[in-house]
């Protein structure tokens, strides 16, 4: 594509270019004022994160600073999952790790291919946050994998069904590049506040 | 001399420009075109005689100035009209049954105009690992274009790309696009269902578009034959039974094995979120593709009218989860222990149960109507929902970290009486090195204001194996919420609602504005919070210290900003 000539396809490639350097500047200069997510694309690093990962593997940074970096994590994160699940659910899965687990109200799904069947099987959703809590997760059990606790709740309708209130938890882990951070989840539980009378 | 065979060799290089550029049809295609590709070549003949005498110079490597392809376009459309006025005989005879879409792929070579088609074709196959029949070799603006029936052969060819060059040592690319049927086997089908189910793509109520693998050289192609990706796509489904369900099933692609999904094409697909809204769009589309089994991720239209169950339904609500019987032995065990203590009047046993360098947080919810506000307000202080916090101050305070803050907070708690018997777990992760679970039920307040109180509470412990086989918790989260529905109270509570005072007291200034502070953090509305406070009275110096900073009090946007903000912004809608 790199010596087309014609307008129509580099318009295009432009566009593309434009779009993709737009999120790497946003995702790089603007993490702290926290731009909503508004790309239409698909989303396959949700989190960047401008910080160089080294200066969080040293032993001196202070457990505030993980506690910040979580709580960063957690928000933008929270904010990237239920609008991808509610307006852009066959990208979902982009969001988890391969080996992801989902336990869904005592349904488990695991795997990537699971996990796009059983997005694809459900209705389509409205998610309503109204609670989200994260915890930097303890190295000794993640053996220094980055990984953080997101804890939400709040409302969700599925399509031809009552609102539920719901909690849901989620593990996230880092996976750092030269440039920043994405963060996919590793595992994550879903239950309806009233599971049992549905 | 010299000059002269250059005009003659250049002369025939303009020829079979001409000669490539009306004729749409190419020569050596071996499906039985031969026949109607003579007559075209016959027919445009007298045209290109008539071409070779205009005045105006043709630099066959500048982009055609406009009135060229003005022409260009013309000549497309009679040699169309041409075909038309042929005997109904004369067709293209494909290795198929009649009246079915194969899954066709178009391929294009970007400036392929300055090839010639045999050179062409032979570089390609030379290269290409598989051999291919080209269908409909065209050049189309400044491209050189053809169809191919087979997703491998589609992706042997775009293997090829930028691995052959031409005379001038640049390299060729190769396109492909999972796009439109070449227009010989397009009228093999009646019109109207090609029209279908290009309206019915089109609306974009068919396919998964994002789960089929379209090329990110997508972009590339041809506008005239498919401005979208959307149009084309049906046409590369195959019309046959057993392939139908692949493609409706995401993950199961098997017709398109060896193809690699180009991510970046599928970005600039918008979600599908239409309904079919025409019955008669949906019996068409059925009819061509009987195995359909969801519209696009959404739900189908009833049964009835498809004759298929369609509807998408929620899982079946399932109780705990715990991987095996071991892990569930485990679990139980420690909530066992861990609870004993919890209950037991004297918390300071936990700290056997802690790591050292544990985090604990404490969060609260309000949905359960006006019961719960005031048996929960007395943990709102050390609510941490960093949804409505934004200070990375008080973030960190409201965060418990090492054993001994953790256990000192805990022990200052009311005392309780967890009901295990009612509990749900759900066991979500296990490692060598850590075993997370979650666990679902109430507890009553055994002293205290609300005593007799009935709350539920989602307690996310994660935990890694500690001496003599017990586990030790690293992280610990608490969730606490109202009790609503009699189910989730066990024979051993009875719940005892908190009844509010009717007559409320004026409130200062002051207090006003804590309350609408109080209202905007926690997010009850403006009288809510004020009962809430008028209730508890003696714990108000206690909220106090939550509340004071005035940029805490801000209504926070849902993307937030952080506390150093030196002006309160617009609530946005939550």
């Amino acid at each position: 594509m790199r010596k087309f000539r014609s307008n129509w396809s580099q318009g295009d490639r432009e566009r593309y270019q434009e779009r993709s350097d737009s999120y790497r500047e946003r995702a790089g200069t603007s993490y702290l004022s926290r731009e909503r997510w508004t790309h239409q694309e698909v989303v396959t690093s949700p989190l960047p994160k401008p910080v160089a990962t080294s200066s969080l593997m040293a032993s001196s940074v202070d457990f505030k600073t993980y506690v910040d970096q979580a709580c960063r994590a957690a928000e933008e994160f929270v904010n990237i999952y239920y609008e991808t699940m509610d307006k852009r659910r066959r990208a979902l899965t982009r969001l988890y790790l391969d080996k992801a687990t989902l336990i869904w109200n005592g349904n488990v799904v695991s795997g990537l291919d699971a996990l796009n069947n059983f997005f694809d099987a459900l209705p389509s959703s409205e998610f309503q946050v109204n609670m989200l809590d994260c915890q930097p997760v303890h190295e000794q059990a993640t053996q220094s994998q980055t990984t953080v606790l997101v804890v939400t709740s709040g409302t969700v309708k599925f399509d031809g069904n009552k609102q539920h209130y719901f909690n849901q938890n989620f593990l996230l882990t880092a996976q750092s590049t030269p440039n920043n951070t994405v963060w996919k989840i590793a595992s994550d539980c879903f239950r309806f506040q009233d599971w049992a009378s549905t | 001399m010299g000059h002269s065979d250059q005009v003659v060799r250049r002369r025939a290089r303009c020829l079979d420009m001409y000669q490539r550029r009306f004729s749409n049809v190419s020569q050596p295609v071996s499906l039985g075109m031969h026949s109607s590709s003579h007559q075209q070549q016959d027919g445009d003949a007298a045209m290109q005689g008539a071409h070779m005498e205009s005045p105006v110079r043709y630099t066959p490597y500048a982009i055609s100035p406009f009135h060229r392809r003005g022409s260009f376009l013309k000549q497309d459309q009679t040699h169309v009209n041409m075909e038309r006025e042929q005997k109904p005989q004369r067709r293209v005879e494909v290795n198929r049954p009649h009246g079915t879409l194969g899954s066709w792929f178009k391929i294009t070579i970007p400036f392929g105009i300055k090839y010639d088609e045999k050179w062409l074709l032979n570089l390609i196959q030379n290269k290409c690992s598989v051999s291919f029949i080209p269908v409909e070799f065209h050049y189309e603006k400044m491209n050189a274009t053809f169809y191919v029936e087979n997703a491998s052969i589609a992706s042997a060819l775009k293997n090829v790309s930028g691995k052959i060059w031409d005379e001038d040592n640049e390299k060729i690319s190769i396109f492909v696009c999972p796009d439109g049927i070449p227009h010989s086997v397009q009228r093999e089908l009646k019109p109207e269902k090609v029209e279908q189910v290009k309206l019915a793509v089109n609306q974009q109520q068919a396919l998964d578009i994002q789960k089929l693998p379209i090329y990110s050289d997508f972009m590339t192609c041809d506008t005239k034959m498919a401005p979208n990706p959307r149009k084309g796509v049906a046409a590369s489904l195959h019309a046959h039974e057993e392939n139908i369900p692949k493609v409706m099933s995401s993950g199961e692609m098997d017709k398109w094995k060896g193809i690699e999904p180009g991510e970046k094409c599928v970005d600039r697909s918008p979600v599908c979120t239409t309904f079919l809204n025409n019955s008669s769009n949906i019996n068409s589309i059925l009819e061509l593709f009987p195995k359909l089994l969801c519209l696009d991720g959404q739900q189908s239209p009833g049964p009835t009218l498809c004759g298929l169950e369609a509807h998408k339904r929620l899982p079946t609500c399932k109780g705990s989860f715990f991987g095996s019987e071991m892990l569930k032995n485990l679990v139980l065990q420690f909530l066992q222990q861990y609870y004993l203590i919890y209950d037991s009047g004297d918390r300071r046993g936990l700290l056997g149960a802690y790591h050292n360098e544990a985090c604990f947080s404490l969060s609260i919810s309000f949905n359960h109507g006006d019961s719960a506000l005031s048996i929960l307000f007395k943990y709102f202080k050390d609510n941490r929902n960093i949804k409505m916090l934004q200070d990375p101050y008080l973030r960190g305070q409201l965060l418990k970290h090492t054993k001994r803050d953790i256990v000192d907070f805990l022990s200052a708690l009311p005392k309780t009486q967890h009901d295990l018997s009612s509990i749900l777990v759900d066991m979500w992760y296990q490692t060598e090195w850590m075993l997370c679970f979650s666990v679902n039920g109430v507890f009553k307040e055994v002293e205290g204001q609300s005593q007799g109180s009935v709350l539920a509470f989602t307690r996310t412990f994660i935990t890694t194996p500690g001496s003599s086989s017990s586990l030790c918790i690293l992280n610990d989260e608490l969730f606490l919420r109202g009790t609503s529905h009699q189910r989730t109270q066990s024979a051993l509570f009875t719940l005892v609602p908190t009844p509010f005072s009717s007559s409320m007291p004026a409130f200062s200034q002051e207090q006003k504005k804590m309350v609408k502070g109080f209202s905007a953090q926690s997010g009850m509305n403006f009288q809510c919070s004020q009962k809430c406070l008028h209730n508890n009275q003696q714990d108000y110096s206690r909220a106090v210290p939550v509340l004071a900073p005035p940029k805490v009090c801000v209504p926070m946007t849902e993307s937030g900003d952080l506390a150093g903000a030196e002006k309160p912004k617009p609530n946005s809608q939550s």
